[in-house]
């Protein structure tokens, strides 16, 4: 039974299930946090006893645990999210807009490019009516021109998850602090880290000089005070513009090998991108703790590539047929024919933890049994696909393909 | 009934080993190395332990590797250590060994400890008489392993992780089970690989024999299997682990893994060792274990697939951070052991030359 509680602070009661490799009841099945649209909140803080909550029924090394987040009026913040309009971190500024939208914040996101062109009709870009119903204001224009774009409203926060090198960012930031913007946060990318051998990556760890993405990062340093950076991986979640356990699922359900470069050893990071939401949405709601920052923006589990591959075959329910190869030897190139990098690529999400109090939720096991439910109700199981590429290497390895 | 006989020496002695304590109770070897110093200043600003409270600590084992330098921790902040062998090294003179079966039968009456660190208890077994003849035990501090985890494809292993009861290692697990059921104030301690000087397991040293014979390094299949080691001093930039878990509340009843920061693969790891004994870049040889029959020996030390643990609720709940990285971790093992010459195992390169003579070595 709920309780109003009277504190001027937000409250927040953590409802999360870590990662668990045993198998859990589908109660325990991990959902994206409950948003509560604002209006089903009085304007004093709400907190929700422990007590009514149900408990978990299985071992004692899971625990179970909800949140709802609602912000008192006194640290609402007003935040701007620039979005890019393709590629593998467009869900990430979808799911951050919800969960603040959710936790009572006030949200624009302006996403680059036309709202008339084609790559809206992708998602997450088709389901921007969920910020927009939940209460949040969603803009296109260009980066370079962002002052003109939002029309002289200001904001508390901005999240650049758009750019790649310094061009791009500059007139973000530039303009974020000419209009008083008190905290930027920017969506880099853990791929700037010097490859290594002993991993995992961690924050302060070398990067790659040449990166764009280091230009941005140091650029941001220098010119704002409150400052958060996310390196982010691979993510899945509903709403992903880019291809991640589909790759294997539309192998898996055709019945066809899944070739995997070198050993399949390979360690990766796939997070469900609710972890990383949470983890901006913590930075936007500690600007203090989190200020001066680089946070791994991952969860906090690493899979190999062929754990990968058996993973989205049990969640599918089927056999799978993993294969391996060299790519040289095959004469194509991997980054084509396979979509996570041929190689160790493995961060954790240490100073999240340490310094935000971040914890991951992200369960490979149960969140791609979703995953897969929604992959076959939209129908892609039934699609017809051409694997070309796969065909050459199968070709070359001469291993039979069921017709 | 065995006793345990314990000395009080009239006056501080320098650190000895007092060998006309030596017993003999049926094939058990009982060695102690009882000391009584000055209460030292604690190390650091976090030291968690109350140095005021000296406890009467009682290590299983510590005679070779682990102990030896926890002991010597243990003393310096002033408390008193027996150690207690139930194993076949020897302590000051050669001995014939003992198997642990023997060590059943053995009750263990002592005049009292507040705290037991059992570093080489494997079996349920070993453990019962010692809770059985301490009631009032503070805490019992077991040396586990991160072998009892279940292989799994999503790592690393976490506390809460589940465990494999068939594993080599379920002794160690029950010997977990054992101390949850028995009420005492228990703590686990869950290494991966341990290295450092001194080391009788040949990890390291398995390297090092290589890079001073100028030889190749055969590793398996990839080499990216990732591996973890933890140096032996455990020492941190606050406290050493097993010294953070001392008297600590928040030590009670948890399960901690115990390893380095940072993990390595093989490839990795040999060409650390090579710039730790300051070695030119090794020549890395791959092949496929299934395509020889090593019989029984080893061709390799570690397990052949991906095993680390992490060590961040150690980090959290107790502030420890570990000291050495893994190139300064290996130059300590290197200087201060195999670099001057000593060692446990002679170098047999017996597969070595099974796999350079066939040559089928795998590319890379």
């Amino acid at each position: 039974m709920a309780a109003l509680a009277s504190s001027s602070s937000s409250s927040s009661l953590l409802f999360t299930t870590p990662p668990s490799k045993l198998p859990s009841p589908s109660s325990l099945c991990p959902f994206p946090r409950l948003s509560l649209p604002i209006s089903s909140f009085l304007s004093s803080p709400l907190s929700i006893s422990p007590s009514s909550l149900p408990y978990p029924t299985t071992s004692t090394r899971c625990f179970a645990s909800f949140t709802v987040r609602a912000a008192a009026a006194a640290d609402k913040k007003k935040v701007l999210i620039v979005n890019t309009n393709s590629g593998g971190h467009a869900v990430i500024g979808f799911y951050f807009a919800k969960e603040l939208l959710g936790s009572g914040h006030e949200v624009t996101v302006m996403t680059v490019g036309d709202e008339g062109s084609d790559k809206m009709k992708k998602p997450p870009f088709n389901r921007l009516s969920e910020i927009t119903s939940a209460g949040g204001k969603t803009l296109w224009g260009d980066p370079a021109n962002v002052g003109n774009v939002v029309a002289g409203t200001s904001f508390d926060v901005v999240l650049d998850n758009n750019g790649k090198d310094l061009d791009t960012v500059r007139p973000v930031v530039d303009w974020a602090k000419s209009s008083g913007v008190k905290q930027l946060l920017f969506i880099s990318s853990a791929g700037i880290y010097k490859p290594t051998d002993e991993p995992p990556h961690v924050e302060g760890d070398v990067v790659k000089a040449d990166a764009g993405h280091v230009g941005v990062e140091k650029y941001i340093a220098e010119v704002f005070i409150s400052w958060a950076i996310f390196r982010p991986q691979y993510m899945i979640g509903s709403g992903n513009n880019k291809d991640c356990e589909e790759w294997f699922f539309d192998r898996i359900v055709r019945n066809r090998p899944v070739p995997i470069p070198g050993s399949g050893m390979q360690l990766t990071n796939i997070a469900h991108v609710r972890d990383l939401s949470s983890m901006l949405t913590l930075a936007v709601e500690k600007p203090e703790a989190a200020s001066s920052n680089i946070f791994n923006c991952v969860s906090d589990h690493a899979v190999t590539l062929d754990g990968m591959a058996r993973l989205c075959a049990e969640a599918a329910g089927l056999p799978v047929e993993i294969v391996h190869y060299d790519p040289k030897a095959v004469g194509i190139d991997a980054k084509k024919a396979f979509p996570f990098r041929n190689m160790h690529f493995y961060a954790e999400p240490r100073a999240a933890k340490d310094i935000l109090g971040w914890e991951g939720t992200t369960n490979l096991p149960e969140d791609l049994k979703e995953r897969f439910e929604e992959y076959v109700k939209v129908g892609r199981d039934k699609k017809p696909m051409k694997f070309e590429i796969d065909d050459k290497i199968l070709e070359a390895l001469k291993v039979p393909v069921a017709v | 009934m065995a006793k345990l006989v314990v000395l009080q020496p009239t006056k501080q002695p320098p650190i000895s080993l007092l060998s006309s304590s030596l017993s003999h109770f049926n094939g058990t070897k009982l060695s102690q190395i009882q000391y009584k110093r000055k209460v030292c200043q604690p190390k650091g600003a976090l030291h968690v332990v109350a140095a005021s409270s000296t406890k009467k600590i009682l290590i299983m084992g510590g005679t070779r590797f682990i102990g030896v330098f926890l002991s010597r921790l243990l003393v310096k902040e002033g408390h008193q250590v027996t150690l207690f062998t139930r194993g076949k090294a020897p302590v000051t003179q050669q001995l014939p060994g003992e198997s642990d079966s023997d060590y059943s039968d053995f009750k263990l009456s002592a005049e009292g400890y507040d705290v037991v660190y059992d570093i080489n208890g494997r079996e349920a077994v070993e453990v019962e008489p010692i809770l059985d003849a301490l009631p009032n035990l503070e805490q019992f501090i077991y040396c586990s392993s991160a072998g009892v985890y279940l292989k799994s494809d999503i790592l690393p292993h976490c506390e809460v992780d589940a465990v494999d009861p068939k594993s080599r290692h379920k002794g160690k697990l029950n010997t977990e089970s054992l101390l949850k059921t028995r009420g005492v104030n228990w703590t686990s301690l869950r290494p991966v690989y341990i290295y450092g000087p001194l080391n009788y397991n040949p990890v390291e040293e398995w390297f090092f024999h290589r890079l001073k014979a100028g030889r190749p390094i055969p590793i398996p299949n990839s080499g990216v299997q990732i591996t973890q080691l933890g140096h032996v001093k455990v020492s941190g930039t606050t406290a050493p682990l097993h010294m953070l878990v001392l008297g600590n509340e928040k030590a009670s009843k948890q399960v901690f893994n115990i390893s380095g920061e940072k993990y390595v693969t093989f490839d990795g790891l040999a060409k650390a060792c090579a710039k730790a004994g300051g070695f030119p870049e090794p020549e890395i040889v791959h092949y496929n274990p299934k395509e020889f029959d090593f019989g029984k020996k080893k061709a390799f030390p570690f397990r052949d697939q991906h095993f680390f643990a992490s060590v961040e609720k150690a980090k959290h709940v107790l502030g420890w951070k570990p000291e050495f990285n893994q190139v300064e971790g290996l130059a300590d093992s290197y200087n201060l052991d195999f670099g001057r010459g000593t060692y446990r195992k002679e170098a047999d390169f017996t597969t070595d030359d099974m796999i350079l003579n066939k040559s089928f070595a795998l590319q890379s």
